[in-house]
Order: structure tokens, then C-alpha cells, then sequence
């Protein structure tokens, strides 16, 4: 009876095998490598993670972490915490903290973690909780050392390994195994081996050595995209319960067609009647998914609700026709049932919705993307929905969706297809102004701004905002302008053409500053550019600029009667491989002024060695904005 | 006649559950705030106890809420987060009789949609809370939705009365009955601007006890127990208002909550059927300074000595003076002890276990100070604080307040202290803490009023040298110092900050400015001044325009906005601290240049010197000298006064804009 059964010890065997090898002096701040410290808030003195997988769904993850942090900034990298819900289960978590000498000062066990739901900010509920440690540090630096053992069932999200995935964090020591003890074939891919030392220890099995801190520099691109890393995905897996296979995105995506949307697309008839009605006698496909779009966005409005197979299955058309609310994958669902209902083809669209520009990777099919829109295949150029929004215009995805690579499912399975790019000739945006300056400096200006593309984006939305909210706005738009007044305003968004028109009167009673008989007067009054990217003494990483745009600004001044022109400062015009500026002035007729200023940014790519030039082309464009005309009394 | 007769109709609102008119669906701007996204078009709240056998009184809260959704930013008020209490030992509020309803108008006639299941979402949030969230379906433009529920509490303790919102309410009916045994205290929000009418009163109540003893109760005749009715009164709170206008954010004002007009209701004496005091919980500000100080966690904590006892010779050194004892204490608990975060007047761990944990809460830090001092015989006595966040405590409440500081005294001397931020000087105290006055309670049971808002000025004192080069660049040296709050600010920011980003951070916003040589002294001295130096290069310093020079004084120091663009306001601006900034600009003119012209000495006023501006500048053989400042004696800007203070600040900027000429000599 009190024989322990071979199986048992063989499994107990097996766990302990993960020997975290690994020395006292890492619980020690003081011994900490001297290299690594500059420019870390916390060092990464040893990490382990082991995966081993011993079926398509079972799945055990042990992870250890020790950490020195060194000031309050550091605490956010211990990362001391685990989520968990009814497929992942948490079998061990404990904390222990080490003063800087390396004595043990306290011991959190598993039931003493804080336990909430992991609801993030805009999602109403789900059904994930987390567990996370709440330690008030009493002297820096410390030491903390995290153990978690977390059995999944799910295995369609397999960790990943990217050791340094925040700035300011430096790693000792970081060591990522995968183990297969099941018969699925698992893949793999790296990214930025190369330039960090990574040792490949056989299959699935990385380390990598006093990788030091990183600092974030602006127009640089996403620290992931720079630092190493292991994205794992097993080609037979699971989903909450749900076999699923992934060689290739084509049969991943047929996957996820088959089990994630089949069957969920069914309508009441009522919806069916309301939007053939509303088609009825229509013939263009992209003016029924129009008028279905707009049917759409009358109707519902975005909640996000979490439950089901890991928030990737979406709500039944028929629930949201109902509640008039889902999340993206409901909306996007219900918009295609809608569309179906009248002929218009169209496919559920994975995405990584972000201002910044992140593609699914084509080269490697995995369970990722955060988003969700619809594609309407077109031959010219496809258009892609986003269903969240419920005041977009028809296509318009600039800022959070456009010029990406996103994963179209399909019955025939998934597709790699980029979005829309907005060149710098569409993302465009018109200033015209009539200004009236008077002789004490003061002015009243009618303003015309009109945009379009990725710049239409940035203005659109602004007539839902109060009167005096909007009067704020434009107070802020135009800080360069003292005690400014603004009159009447008049807003217009055709949705249709997708331009924003702003009609603006404003007046101020102080602008031009006077010395003497004379009037100082800055000539661009209304898209003044004053910020200079930062300096920095020796840059690391290469730089981009995401979206290119195009500024063009017209601006007639009349000038007081009794006075004229003593000097200004010379035009100027500016040629960059990054883009173009120029402005001059000339005088018209009947004591005016014009002023005319184009500014043009491309979208590009370029080396570390180049953002001294950059930084050099927007000084040059400050100062031309600064421009000075001299007024003197007759 | 009939015309009159038919508006009093559409006025005449229905506000049974259930009755939402077509006039109420068809509305699609609110008729009094044209900017209102989202209105409570009725808001009805009911708070009764009742008494049964099993529980003794039990709370009940009933809410009925109506509320109009005119276009897509009010969808919010489609959600509603209801939150539970439970306390450790069990007991918990119970959520009962929800029920909601979505209308719209479909087709001209009035459609519901039934909230049900799918929408109400529960969780444990955390320990203490439970959490259900709902939200409506079918919200359109236009719509109207309706919910009521009803919270079932064991507690004594009545949640916060909230007359007002981020939108206008239109209708408010508010009925509060507490049983004559416990005495509740209102405070309203003094910060807000709307209040509404109250009407108290009381309400006869009875309640039948059933009586299970078969002695005398038992009869033949079929009554098998006796009921004894007992008779008392439910204190009432009547409050029926209409059209309350939104509360809408403002900056420089602080948290918007704060100003939300509401009001909160504490439980401050249990009485006795013939109304006699059975057991005062507050009353007066004696009172509750007494029965706080009489807590263990409180008063109770000052006299634990022991556990530091042996550590504190180390700590005193040779220090014989009170203040030089403080001193050294003072700098002791702030090492020893983190604060984690946490307010509250009371110990959350015990002193004796936040010293030996290195942690704790205000209470924990402050009150063990005050103990240490006080087994030095220095005279140190507990300030108790409500923080700017829980608002200015009017009614003599123990809730009013959330945090402690501590006082010493020695003969006329007296000296603030809050151990909780490390770069707090003796008489600086964290801006949460400096919220108008404290309650000071001492050991045999006295207390008093102690003004915390600071008086002394927070001076930020600095030097620009200048020099102008051929090139229209400019370079030379700034040199800064600060005190008070101007100076716990600047440490708080900076001093963890590397100089690279120190750097940065001045170079922000300044063009193409490049600085060197950045020092910064004092910054762990918080007794001292913080001294700030570095040396400036900056190109394009000046406009060559023709053959003259055109230069600001303040240069790259200028303010270029005011930050005070509402046309109007409806709270005060909040400085914090009165304040002193002083700027000596010493510019060195180019060869071969003379002055043209150069902007004329002039001194600002606002109010009668509640603030002074004043800009003198003069020209010393090849130097030109600028002494420039700006005073503000008074912390708090009226709302009455805002428009001549913006204008007072846009006249600032102005001047600040005004050129120096120079030209060929």
C-alpha cells in the first residue's frame, strides 16, 4: 500500500531535472556585473524558463527570476505575477527578497498574492484573473527572486522569449528551454540572434549574457523589434479546449474559419429584411456595403467582453444584433453576416491595431494579432472596416490599422495582405487664413484648415466635443498666439470624400509685439512648428518616420495703413532626402502680405548615423517658422 | 387657455418605473446644456432600515435611475458599476431586484429591450468588494434607459450621497430614514457649487416583534404567540430638485470629484429609546479628537517605546537641543521606515511592526515619530489632516479626516513634520497633506485648530548671463536656487534622474538650446536652498532682420503661453504656495551694436498686490540689465477674480514677448 507507483516517481523525476543552476552572488545587488548597471533601472541577474509540453494540450511552465532592482522605476520588471483562469492553473508561486547584501528579508507564498480580475482599461469583463505581487520596497537596491510552476491546457499561446522587452532593463543571465515530450512537431523562429550573443544549446534551447539596457530614443523603432527573440508554436494545439493545427497561416487560418466563425454568423430575419431593404435597387457592391456599414454603425456600439475560447471566438451575429453591442470580433462578425445577407463577400481581418506600424509576421503563423477588422476584396485596392468605430467614414483606417501586413481568413484558409497606405500626398492638410493686424500688434483672421488621409484622422471627431471644449482646442492648437479669442466655428466632415473642413474666426489683442514706432510680426501665425527632436549625444538605434503627410499654408496679411515693411527675414527653401520645406513672402496690393509655406515629411527607414542630419532639417524648420517681418509707422 | 393646457401635459413627466414618454425619446439635445452628451433624466434614491428579528436593522438602498443618451460620447452611461462591501468576518451587502430597460424609438412607436443576464457581469474585485457590472443593450442616439435595484446592507454605514454628476440631472428625489437609535451627521461638499434643499423631519415607525415565550402568550383561543409592537421614529432627509447642472473638469482645480456636490452621512452616537447618548461615536471636534485619540491604533501607539529604545542613543549622537533631537529623528524614521503608499490617521501595522518591517502607512510613520520624540520629552502631538482628495472636513466627523502629521513645539517654536516623503524639510509637507487646516490632539484629551496651508514663500531665484555672438547665437550661464516647495518639487522630480536625462529634460521645449556642465547641489540637503547651474549654447538666440538685432531678454526662459485659456471659471486656481520668481538678466552686447530701443520698465498689479509683475530693465555701459518678477502673495485665485488674472497673465506674456533693438552704431 504504501508503495509509490513507478509513474509517480518517473513524473517527479522528471521536474526535477530543471536544475536552476545558478550561484548565491546573484542574490547579491553589490555583485552585480559593473557593466550592466549604466542605464538600468533593474538588472536581470538569472531567468530560466522551461517549457515542456507533453501533449498537443497539456502544457508546463516553470519559471525562475531573480532581479535586482535599483530605483522605483525598476519595481514594474519583476514582473511577479501570473494569470490564470480555468485552463491555466497556477501550481506554485513564491516570492522571496533579498536585502542588497543578500539576506532573505520576506517571503510571499502563492495565497498572499493580490487576486484580481484581469480586466484591462476598456474591457468590461473577463474571465481571466491574475495573480501579482504588492511589495513596498524599503531600500533600494534589492533583490527578488520569482518561482512560478502554471500547467496550461491551452497551448495556442507558447511564451516567448525576449529577454530584454523593456527599456532601461539590463540581463545577467537569461535562459529559455523548450522540452518536447509529445509527438506534435513544434517550430520556431529567431529574431536579432545575431548582435546579441545568443547561445543555441540544441534544439529550442537559448541563452544569452550581460545584455545591457537600452534606452529609448525617439523616432526609434519598437524595442522589440531590435532585441532577441524565440517565438515558439506548435503545429497541433489548443484552444480552450478546441484542437486546432498551424504548419502554415493557410491551414490556420482554414482552422480558425472552421472553428472559430463557422456557425456564428446566422441573423434574425429582420436583420436580413432591414439591410436588403436598405440595398434594395442598388447595384455597386461597394455602395451596398456602404449603406450596410452605415447600418452597422447606427446599431451598435463596442463593449468589450472577454469569455470564451481565450476572447478569439466572437459573440453570434445574432447575440449582437440583439444587444447592439460586441467587442471587435463581434462587430467584425456581424458587419460580414450583414454583408453576406446582400452579396458582398467578405473576410474577418487579424490585425495589430497600434499607432505605430506592426505587421503579423508573414514568414511565421502563431496565435497573435489584438484586433480585428473586416475586409471587403476589391479589385483596385482592397478596403478594410474597421466595425468598433461608430462615426468612421467608409475605409478610413489611418492611425491604428493602415500600411500592415494582416491575416485574412478565408474558407480557403489564411492570407498575408497588406492595408492601406496613406502616401504624403494624401495625408494632406490646407491652412488658408485672411488676417487683419492692426497697429497695436492685435489681429482678427479668418482660418480655413481642410484635411485629408492620415491628417484627416487627426482632426475629425472634434465637432462631437462641447463648444467650450473645442474653444480649448484650438486655444492649444494655436499656443503661439497670446489672449486668443475664438469667434464662430464651423465644422464639416463629409464622410463620404473623407475631408475634415474647419472654418474658424478668431481674433487676438496681442500678437505682433511692439517696440517702439515698430511692430515685430511673425508671419506664420497658424502652423507654427516650435519642437526639435531631442539631442542625443551618441545614438543607438536607427530611426523612422511612420507616416508621411503634407502641409501647405496660405496666409494674406493686411497690415496697418499707416505703416510698411522695414525688413524681414530672407525666404527660405529646404531639400532633404526626408522631406521638403519652404516659404516666401510677397507683398500684394492695397498694403498686403503673402505668405506661403509648404512642408512636406516621407515616410522612410533610415541609419542611426542619419538622425543628426534629420535633427538638423527640423532646427532649419523652426527657425524658418520663426521668421520675422519688421513693420515701421509711416 | 388651451395652448397653456397643452404644455403642462408634455410637461407633466411620468417617472414610474417603466413610463418613458415619446417626448422623452424624441428630445435630441438637452434643453438646458446644449453641450450635454448624456443626461439623469430622474434619479430617485431611498434609504430605509428595517427592522426584522434575525438581523436587528437592516439598510436598505433602493436606486432608480432614468437616463437619456443623446449621441455616441454619453454611450458610457449605457454601463453602471454597482460595488458590495463584504467585511472580513462575513457579512456583505446583498444586490436585489436589478432590472433594467433599453427604449427607442422604432418606427414611431416606443421599443423596449429587456437588460438581461448576458448583460450583468459579476466579480470579485477584491477583498472587500464585489462587483457587478451592467450594461444596456440596443443603445442608439437618442436612446433612453431606465434601471432599479435595491442593496440589502448590514452595515450601520451609509455610502456617500452623490446630488450631482459629469451631466445635468433633471430630476432628483432623495428620501433618507434612519431609526431614531443612531444619530448620523451630515456634511455636504462645501467645494461645490450647487447645492440643494433639504427638508428633515421625522416619520412615526413601528415594529412587531413576535414573541416565541409560551408563558403568557400562549392561550387556548388560537393565538399561539403573542406580538409586542414597538413604537419609535426614523429621522428623515427629503430632497426633491430639478435641473442640476453638470460638474465639468477645469484645470489647476485639482481632482473634479471634489467638487461634485454631495453629501456624506456618519454614524456619530448610538441612543437609548428616551434619546440619551448610549455610546458617542463623534459629535464635536473635542469629541472627535478625543475618541481618535483614545483608539489603540492611535493614541495608543504614542506610548509604545521599547522595541527603539536601545537604537536611539546611536541615532541622537551628542544631540542635546530639542530641534537638534528632532533633527536626528526626524531623518531616522524617514530612512528606517518607507511609506507604502497608504493614507489613514491610524497604525495599519503597528508602529513596532512598521519599524521592524522597514514599511507602513502615514499613521505607521508619522505616529512612530511622534513616539520617538516624546520618549526624548520633546513636546510632539499628532495634526490630524484631511488630505486635498478627501476634501476640507467642515462637520466634526472621525471620516473627515485620512492623515496625520506630526507637531513639536518648544516654547514659542513650532515646527511641522511628515516623515513619509524623504525630500520633506521640517515645515514642508507633501501637497496632499496642505489642505487648509489641521486638528492638533493632545495627550490629556485637548485639541485644536492648526493652519496648514504654507505662508512662506517658495522663491525660485535665477541668474541668466548672456552673451551675444556675431552668428546670432548666444551662450552663457544660468544659475537657479529654490526653497520651500518650488525646491521639494524640483528634488522629487530630478534628483533620481540621471544627469543625460536631467539634461534632456532642460533642453525640452527650448529649440535647439544645447547645455553643459549641469550641476545641481543641495539635492539630499532639503535644509538648504537647491542650487542649480549649467552653461547654455543656443543657436538662432536672435533675429538678424536687416541690419538690426531683435532679442527677447528672458530668451529660452520665456513663458510662451499662459496656461489659462477657459474664458470663464467655476473654482479657484490652486497655486499651492504664495511665491516669489526672480529673474537677473545680464546680457553683453555685440561690438558695433547700440540700442535702438528696448522694452520700457513696468510693474503689473493684480488685486492691490496679490500678485505683482514687475519688469525693470536698464542699460549699464555694454551690459543691459533685467530684473524681472513675478509675486504671488496669495495661493488661491477666486473664481470671481479669474478674469482679471488671465488677463493679468496674458499682460505677462506680452511683455515677456516685448524686443530688445539693437542696431549698427
Amino acid at each position: 500500500m504504501s508503495k509509490i507507483p513507478s509513474r509517480v516517481l518517473c513524473l517527479l523525476f522528471l521536474f526535477q531535472i530543471f536544475s536552476f543552476a545558478q550561484t548565491d552572488n546573484d542574490y547579491i545587488s553589490s555583485k552585480t556585473p559593473f557593466e550592466l548597471i549604466p542605464k538600468a533601472n533593474a538588472v536581470v541577474r538569472y531567468e530560466k524558463q522551461v517549457v515542456e509540453v507533453s501533449a498537443y494540450n497539456r502544457m508546463h511552465v516553470t519559471t525562475k527570476r531573480v532581479v535586482t532592482v535599483f530605483n522605483k522605476y525598476g519595481e514594474r520588471h519583476h514582473d511577479a505575477f501570473e494569470h490564470y483562469n480555468n485552463n491555466i492553473k497556477i501550481k506554485d508561486l513564491e516570492v522571496r527578497i533579498f536585502d542588497a547584501s543578500g539576506q532573505e528579508i520576506k517571503k510571499v507564498k502563492s495565497r498572499d498574492f493580490n487576486d484580481e480580475s484581469a480586466v484591462s482599461g476598456g474591457t468590461l469583463y473577463s474571465d481571466f484573473r491574475v495573480k501579482y505581487l504588492d511589495y513596498t520596497p524599503v531600500n533600494y537596491p534589492y533583490t527578488i527572486e520569482f518561482y512560478s510552476e502554471v500547467e496550461q491546457r491551452s497551448t495556442a499561446f507558447v511564451p516567448e522569449w525576449n529577454p530584454i522587452d523593456s527599456y532601461y532593463l539590463s540581463v545577467q543571465h537569461s535562459e529559455y528551454e523548450l522540452i518536447n515530450n509529445s509527438d506534435v512537431e513544434i517550430k520556431a523562429k529567431s529574431q536579432n540572434f545575431e548582435n546579441f550573443n545568443v547561445e543555441t544549446n540544441g534544439k529550442h534551447h537559448v541563452v544569452a549574457k550581460n545584455l545591457k539596457a537600452i534606452k529609448p530614443e525617439e523616432y526609434s523603432p519598437n524595442i522589440s523589434e531590435m532585441t532577441p527573440r524565440l517565438k515558439l508554436a506548435l503545429t497541433q494545439f489548443d484552444m480552450e479546449g478546441v484542437e486546432g493545427v498551424n504548419n502554415t497561416w493557410e491551414d490556420f487560418g482554414k482552422w480558425m474559419y472552421n472553428n472559430l466563425l463557422m456557425g456564428t454568423d446566422e441573423l434574425p430575419q429582420t436583420a436580413i429584411n432591414d439591410v436588403k431593404a436598405l440595398t434594395e435597387g442598388v447595384e455597386d457592391k461597394l455602395e451596398r456595403a456602404k449603406l450596410v456599414y452605415k447600418y452597422m454603425q447606427d446599431k451598435t456600439r463596442y463593449i468589450s467582453v472577454q469569455v470564451g475560447i481565450g476572447g478569439w471566438k466572437p459573440m453570434l451575429a445574432n447575440e449582437v444584433d440583439r444587444l447592439g453591442y460586441a467587442d471587435c470580433k463581434g462587430l467584425t462578425n456581424y458587419t460580414k453576416a450583414l454583408l453576406e445577407a446582400v452579396d458582398v463577400p467578405s473576410y474577418y481581418t487579424v490585425v495589430y491595431g497600434d499607432t505605430d506600424l506592426k505587421n503579423i509576421d508573414k514568414d511565421f503563423s502563431v496565435t497573435e494579432g489584438n484586433h480585428v477588422i473586416l475586409c471587403l476584396p476589391n479589385e483596385e485596392e482592397n478596403i478594410f472596416l474597421e466595425c468598433t468605430s461608430q462615426t468612421n467614414p467608409f475605409g478610413f483606417t489611418a492611425g491604428f490599422t493602415d500600411d500592415r501586413d494582416v491575416l485574412l481568413i478565408t474558407p480557403e484558409g489564411g492570407k498575408i495582405v497588406h492595408t492601406k497606405y496613406y502616401s504624403e500626398e494624401e495625408s494632406k492638410q490646407l491652412t488658408d487664413a485672411l488676417i487683419n493686424l492692426n497697429e497695436n500688434g492685435g489681429f482678427t483672421a479668418e482660418v480655413k484648415i481642410e484635411t485629408t488621409g492620415y491628417q484627416y484622422g487627426l482632426h475629425e471627431g472634434l465637432e462631437n466635443q462641447n463648444v467650450r471644449d473645442q474653444k480649448m482646442y484650438y486655444k492649444n492648437y494655436w499656443d503661439n498666439i497670446n489672449s486668443l479669442d475664438i469667434g464662430e466655428m464651423i465644422l464639416e466632415n463629409d464622410k463620404e470624400n473623407i475631408v475634415y473642413t474647419e472654418k474658424i474666426a478668431v481674433n487676438a489683442t496681442s500678437y505682433a509685439s511692439k517696440t517702439g514706432n515698430r511692430l515685430i510680426l511673425q508671419p506664420n501665425m497658424f502652423n507654427k512648428i516650435s519642437a526639435v527632436p531631442p539631442r542625443y549625444e551618441n545614438r543607438q538605434s536607427d530611426f523612422k518616420i511612420t507616416r508621411g503627410f503634407t502641409d501647405i499654408d496660405e496666409f494674406i496679411i493686411k497690415i496697418p495703413e499707416n505703416m510698411k515693411v522695414e525688413a524681414m527675414n530672407d525666404n527660405e527653401s529646404i531639400e532633404t532626402k526626408f522631406g521638403s520645406y519652404s516659404y516666401n513672402i510677397e507683398p500684394l496690393e492695397g498694403n498686403k502680405l503673402k505668405y506661403s509655406r509648404k512642408y512636406i515629411m516621407k515616410k522612410g527607414n533610415y541609419e542611426k548615423d542619419d538622425y543628426m542630419k534629420f535633427r538638423e532639417f527640423n532646427k532649419k524648420i523652426v527657425k524658418a517658422d520663426n521668421a520675422k517681418i519688421v513693420l515701421i509707422s509711416i | 387657455m388651451c395652448l397653456l393646457f397643452s404644455t403642462t401635459i408634455i410637461n407633466a413627466q411620468d417617472y414610474k418605473f417603466g413610463k418613458v414618454s415619446e417626448v422623452e425619446l424624441a428630445e435630441t439635445v438637452h434643453p438646458l446644456d446644449s453641450s450635454a452628451n448624456a443626461a439623469i433624466l430622474y434619479k430617485e434614491e431611498t434609504i430605509s432600515f428595517t427592522y426584522t428579528k434575525e438581523d436587528g436593522f437592516m439598510q436598505e438602498r433602493e436606486v432608480h435611475e432614468r437616463i437619456k443618451i443623446y449621441n455616441k460620447e454619453g454611450y458610457d452611461w449605457a454601463t453602471k458599476k454597482i460595488y458590495l462591501y463584504k467585511s472580513k468576518a462575513g457579512a456583505n451587502e446583498k444586490l436585489r431586484g436589478l432590472k433594467g430597460y433599453t427604449y427607442n424609438i422604432k418606427e414611431g412607436k416606443v421599443d423596449e429591450d429587456k437588460l438581461k443576464k448576458d448583460g450583468i457581469f459579476e466579480e470579485q474585485f477584491n477583498e472587500y468588494l464585489e462587483l457587478t457590472t451592467l450594461t444596456m443593450p440596443n443603445i442608439n442616439d437618442g436612446s433612453v434607459i431606465e434601471y432599479t435595484y435595491k442593496i440589502v446592507s448590514p452595515f450601520l454605514q451609509i455610502d456617500d450621497l452623490y446630488f450631482q454628476a459629469l451631466i445635468p440631472t433633471n430630476k432628483l428625489v432623495m428620501s433618507i430614514a434612519t431609526p431614531q437609535y443612531y444619530q448620523y451627521d451630515k456634511q455636504m461638499n462645501i467645494q461645490a457649487f450647487y447645492y440643494p434643499k433639504i427638508k428633515e423631519g421625522r416619520d412615526n415607525r413601528t415594529f412587531t416583534s413576535t414573541n416565541t415565550n409560551r408563558g403568557e402568550g400562549f392561550t387556548a383561543t388560537g393565538t399561539s404567540f403573542s406580538q409586542s409592537k414597538s413604537e419609535y421614529f426614523d429621522n428623515t432627509i427629503k430632497i426633491d430638485e430639478e435641473n442640476i447642472p453638470a460638474v465639468r473638469a477645469e484645470a489647476f482645480a485639482g481632482n473634479i470629484d471634489n467638487y461634485l456636490s454631495k453629501m456624506s452621512l456618519e454614524l456619530s452616537a448610538i441612543l437609548t429609546q428616551i434619546g440619551t447618548v448610549e455610546k458617542a461615536l463623534s459629535s464635536n471636534w473635542e469629541k472627535v479628537s478625543k475618541t481618535i485619540y483614545d483608539y489603540d491604533s492611535f493614541g495608543g501607539e504614542l506610548s509604545r517605546h521599547n522595541f527603539f529604545k536601545k537604537d536611539l542613543p546611536s541615532v541622537l549622537g551628542g544631540a542635546s537641543e530639542p530641534f537638534e533631537k528632532t533633527a536626528a529623528l526626524f531623518n531616522y524614521v524617514k530612512s528606517k521606515v518607507k511609506w507604502n503608499g497608504n493614507n489613514g490617521y491610524t497604525a495599519q501595522k503597528g508602529i513596532k511592526n512598521a519599524y521592524k518591517e522597514g514599511v507602513g502607512n502615514v499613521g505607521d510613520i508619522n505616529l512612530l515619530l511622534i513616539a520617538m520624540l516624546k520618549s526624548q520629552g520633546i513636546e510632539a502631538n499628532p495634526v490630524l489632516v484631511s488630505t486635498k482628495n478627501n476634501g476640507i472636513p467642515l462637520f466634526p466627523t472621525r471620516n473627515g479626516f485620512n492623515y496625520v502629521v506630526c507637531l513639536v513645539q518648544d516654547g514659542e517654536n513650532a515646527v511641522l513634520l511628515d516623515a513619509t516623503e524623504p525630500y520633506c524639510a521640517p515645515n514642508i509637507l507633501p501637497v496632499r497633506a496642505l489642505n487648509w487646516q489641521g486638528r492638533i490632539v493632545k495627550e490629556n484629551g485637548t485639541s485644536g485648530w492648526i493652519p496648514l496651508r504654507p505662508s512662506n514663500i517658495s522663491n525660485t531665484s535665477t541668474m541668466l548671463n548672456v552673451t551675444l555672438n556675431d552668428d546670432a547665437s548666444a551662450a552663457g550661464k544660468v544659475m537657479q536656487g529654490l526653497t520651500s516647495h518650488t525646491a521639494l518639487n524640483y528634488r522629487q522630480r530630478y534628483t533620481s534622474m540621471s544627469s543625460d536625462d536631467h539634461r534632456k529634460a532642460i533642453e525640452k521645449n527650448k529649440g535647439a538650446i544645447e547645455i553643459s556642465d549641469l550641476a545641481m547641489e543641495n539635492s539630499k540637503q532639503i535644509m538648504e536652498p537647491l542650487k542649480l547651474s549649467y552653461n547654455y549654447e543656443l543657436p538662432d538666440a536672435v533675429d538678424v532682420i536687416g541690419d538690426n538685432i531683435y532679442l527677447t531678454p528672458l530668451l529660452f526662459m520665456a513663458d510662451k503661453e499662459s496656461p489659462f485659456k477657459l474664458d470663464k471659471r467655476n473654482y479657484p486656481i490652486d497655486f499651492v504656495t504664495p511665491f516669489n520668481d526672480k529673474y537677473l538678466v545680464n546680457i553683453k552686447l555685440p561690438e558695433n551694436y547700440v540700442v535702438d530701443s528696448m522694452p520700457q520698465s513696468e510693474i503689473i498689479e493684480f488685486n492691490n498686490g496679490i500678485a505683482t509683475y514687475s519688469f525693470i530693465g536698464k542699460q549699464n555701459g555694454s551690459f543691459l540689465q533685467f530684473n524681472i518678477t513675478l509675486e504671488l502673495n496669495n495661493s488661491l485665485i477666486d473664481p470671481a477674480d479669474y478674469e482679471i488674472f488671465k488677463d493679468f497673465y496674458e499682460k505677462i506674456i506680452q511683455k515677456q514677448a516685448e524686443q530688445v533693438v539693437l542696431k549698427k552704431s
